[in-house]
C-alpha cells in the first residue's frame, strides 16, 4: 500500500531545514516534492536599505560556506555599473580566496556524504584534512567563515608572504590523492552506496537547468570558469571536469577532481601573485545608475547577481540566484524510483544549501 | 545547451520576439527591452536557440501595482536579459513549458503578488505560513530610511596585509 514519508524539515540527515516528502510503494519512491522556506529573512529587501558597503557585509552573510562568493559577485556588479577594473593583484586574491572556498566547501559535502552512507572514519579524515583549508583562510582573513576580504573596487587585505601557504597545499594534495579520492572511488562500502544511486540523465539535467558539479556529472560541460572567464581563471588556464554517468558516485567524483585543480589554481596563483595595489580605487567610488547582471561559479554551481542602481547610496535592487535553488527541485527527479534508504545520499549529493537557496 | 551562435544571428533572433523594442549590447550582456512581450513566444525562440533560462527578477513598482519583470536567459557565455511588466499585476506562466520558470515564479508570486495563470503547480514556495502574498511589495516600495553615506572605516582607510 502506497505511503508517504517525509525527510524534514529537521533531520539528522540534513544540515539545514528543507523537506523532501515522498510517496513510496513498498521500498521504492513513486515521486517526491521539495519545500523550502524555513530560513527566510529578506536579504534582497535588507539590501535595499543599507547603503552600498553595509550591503557586502550583509551579502556575506546569505551563506556560511560561500559566503566569499555572495560578496565578491556583488562587488563584481557594482564594479560592472561604476566601469571599475579591479588591479590585478586583487583578482589574484579573489581567485585564491574562492578556490580556498571551493575546497573547504567540497571537503565539507565529502565529510558530511561520508556520515550519510555511514563512514564515520572517512568523515574524521576529511574533516581534518579540511582544518588544513581553514587555518589557510583564517591566516589570510583572520576569519574561518566570513572572510571580509571584498571591497568594491579590490580587495581589503594583501596575501604578503605567498609561499608560505604551499606546505599546506602540498599536504592536501597528499591527503586527497592517498585517502578521499580512492575511499570514494574505490572502497566497496562507498561504492555500493553511490554507484548507479539517484541518476539524473544528462536530458534531465538540461530539462530541470541545473547547474554546477550536478551538471557536469550529468555531462554538461558548464562552468562559468571556463565559459566567461573572471578574475584570473584565464590567464591561470582553468580546465572543467565532466563525467557522464550522472549518479552520486558520479557528482562524488566530479567534487573531488574539482579539488585537484582548484589545488593547482591556488598555486599557480601564489606563485604568480602580480605586484600592484589591492584597489583601484581609495575610499567608495560613486555607483552611478545602471544595472548589470554577474555571473561567477560558486562551489555548488554558478550563482547570478542583478544588481539595479539609481544612483543613490543604496542599491536599488539586488537579486540574489543561487545554484542551489536550481539545483534542489532536480532532486525530485533524482529519487524517483530509488530505494528509500538511498533517499539521504541523493539529496546530500546535491550539496543542498538551505540558507543560499532561502535568503 | 546552446549552439554557438553570432552576436548578430542572436540579435536577430531576439528582435523577432513579438513585443521586442530593442535590443542592446552592454559589455557583452544583451538587454532586451519589451513592455508588450509575448512571453509564451520569448520562451519557445529560447528553447529553439537552446538557451536555458537563469531565473526571473521582479521589481515592484509603487504608483501603479504593477512589476518590472526581467526574465534572464544563460547562453553559457553570455546573459540575455528580457525586461518586461506585467498586465493587470500579471503574465502568463512559462513553469508548464520551463521547469526552471516554476520556482522563480512560484518566489515572485510569494514576494510581490505577481500572479502567473497557468503555473501547474502554484503554492507558496518561501512565503512563510500564514502571511499573505505580497510578503516584500510594500517595504521595498518604500525608500530606504537608511541612506546615509557610507562610514565604515574600511571604505576609508588603506587596505591591511
Amino acid at each position: 500500500m502506497p505511503y508517504s514519508f517525509p525527510l524534514g524539515p529537521y533531520h539528522p540527515a540534513l544540515e539545514e531545514p528543507f523537506k523532501v516528502k515522498v510517496q513510496c510503494r513498498g521500498e521504492v519512491i513513486d515521486s517526491a516534492t521539495v519545500e523550502v522556506g524555513f530560513s527566510f529573512r529578506g536579504i534582497e529587501l535588507l539590501a535595499q536599505k543599507r547603503n552600498w558597503v553595509e550591503v557586502i557585509t550583509l551579502i556575506e552573510r546569505v551563506c556560511g560556506i560561500c559566503s566569499n562568493t555572495h560578496a565578491m559577485t556583488f562587488c563584481m556588479a557594482a564594479e560592472t555599473i561604476a566601469g571599475i577594473e579591479i588591479p590585478k593583484r586583487a583578482a589574484h586574491i579573489r581567485t585564491i580566496i574562492a578556490e580556498l572556498e571551493r575546497l573547504h566547501s567540497h571537503l565539507l559535502w565529502a565529510g558530511v556524504g561520508a556520515e550519510d552512507i555511514g563512514f564515520h572514519s572517512l568523515f574524521m579524515e576529511v574533516f581534518s584534512l579540511r582544518e588544513l583549508v581553514m587555518d589557510t583562510l583564517e591566516a589570510i582573513s583572520g576569519n574561518r567563515v566570513n572572510y571580509g576580504m571584498n571591497c568594491i573596487g579590490g580587495v581589503h587585505r594583501d596575501i604578503p608572504d605567498p609561499m608560505r601557504y604551499l606546505p599546506a597545499l602540498d599536504a592536501l594534495s597528499k591527503g586527497l590523492a592517498e585517502i578521499v579520492i580512492p575511499t570514494f572511488t574505490e572502497n566497496p562500502t562507498a561504492l555500493a552506496r553511490t554507484r548507479g544511486v539517484g541518476r539524473l540523465s544528462r536530458e534531465q539535467a538540461v530539462e530541470w537547468a541545473v547547474v554546477g558539479p550536478v551538471a557536469r556529472a550529468s555531462g554538461l560541460d558548464i562552468d562559468v570558469r571556463k565559459d566567461q572567464p573572471y578574475l584570473s581563471y584565464a590567464a591561470l588556464g582553468f580546465e572543467s571536469v565532466t563525467r557522464p554517468e550522472g549518479d552520486v558516485l558520479a557528482r562524488v567524483v566530479v567534487r573531488a577532481l574539482e579539488m585537484v585543480e582548484s589545488i593547482r589554481l591556488i598555486r599557480e596563483a601564489l606563485l604568480s601573485l602580480p605586484a600592484g595595489p589591492l584597489r583601484a580605487t581609495e575610499g567608495l567610488p560613486e555607483i552611478p545608475v545602471g544595472e548589470a547582471t554577474i555571473r561567477t561559479e560558486a562551489p555548488r554551481g554558478e550563482a547570478f547577481y542583478y544588481v539595479a542602481s539609481e544612483g543613490g547610496a543604496t542599491p536599488a535592487r539586488v537579486k540574489i540566484r543561487t545554484p542551489s535553488f536550481v539545483n534542489i527541485p532536480a532532486i525530485e527527479a533524482m529519487v524517483t524510483g530509488q530505494p528509500l534508504a538511498d533517499l539521504s545520499i541523493i539529496q546530500a549529493s546535491v550539496d543542498p544549501c538551505i540558507s543560499c537557496t532561502d535568503r | 545547451m546552446s549552439a554557438d551562435l553570432a552576436p548578430r544571428q542572436l540579435t536577430e533572433a531576439l528582435q523577432a520576439i513579438p513585443g521586442v523594442r530593442s535590443v542592446t549590447d552592454d559589455n557583452g550582456a544583451l538587454w532586451v527591452d519589451a513592455p508588450l512581450l509575448e512571453v509564451e513566444a520569448m520562451a519557445a525562440t529560447m528553447a529553439d536557440l537552446g538557451i536555458r533560462l537563469g531565473t526571473v527578477t521582479a521589481i515592484p513598482h509603487a504608483e501603479d501595482g504593477e512589476a518590472t519583470v526581467i526574465y534572464h536567459y544563460i547562453d553559457e557565455h553570455r546573459v540575455i536579459s528580457v525586461k518586461t511588466r506585467t498586465r493587470n499585476g500579471a503574465l502568463p506562466s512559462l513553469a508548464p513549458t520551463v521547469r526552471a520558470a516554476s520556482w522563480a515564479e512560484r518566489e515572485i508570486r510569494d514576494l510581490f503578488a505577481v500572479e502567473f495563470p497557468g503555473h501547474p503547480n502554484p503554492v507558496p514556495l518561501i512565503r512563510p505560513e500564514g502571511i499573505d502574498t505580497a510578503t516584500l511589495r510594500e517595504a521595498m516600495c518604500r525608500p530606504a530610511a537608511v541612506a546615509r553615506k557610507p562610514v565604515s572605516p574600511l571604505a576609508t582607510y588603506p587596505a591591511r596585509s
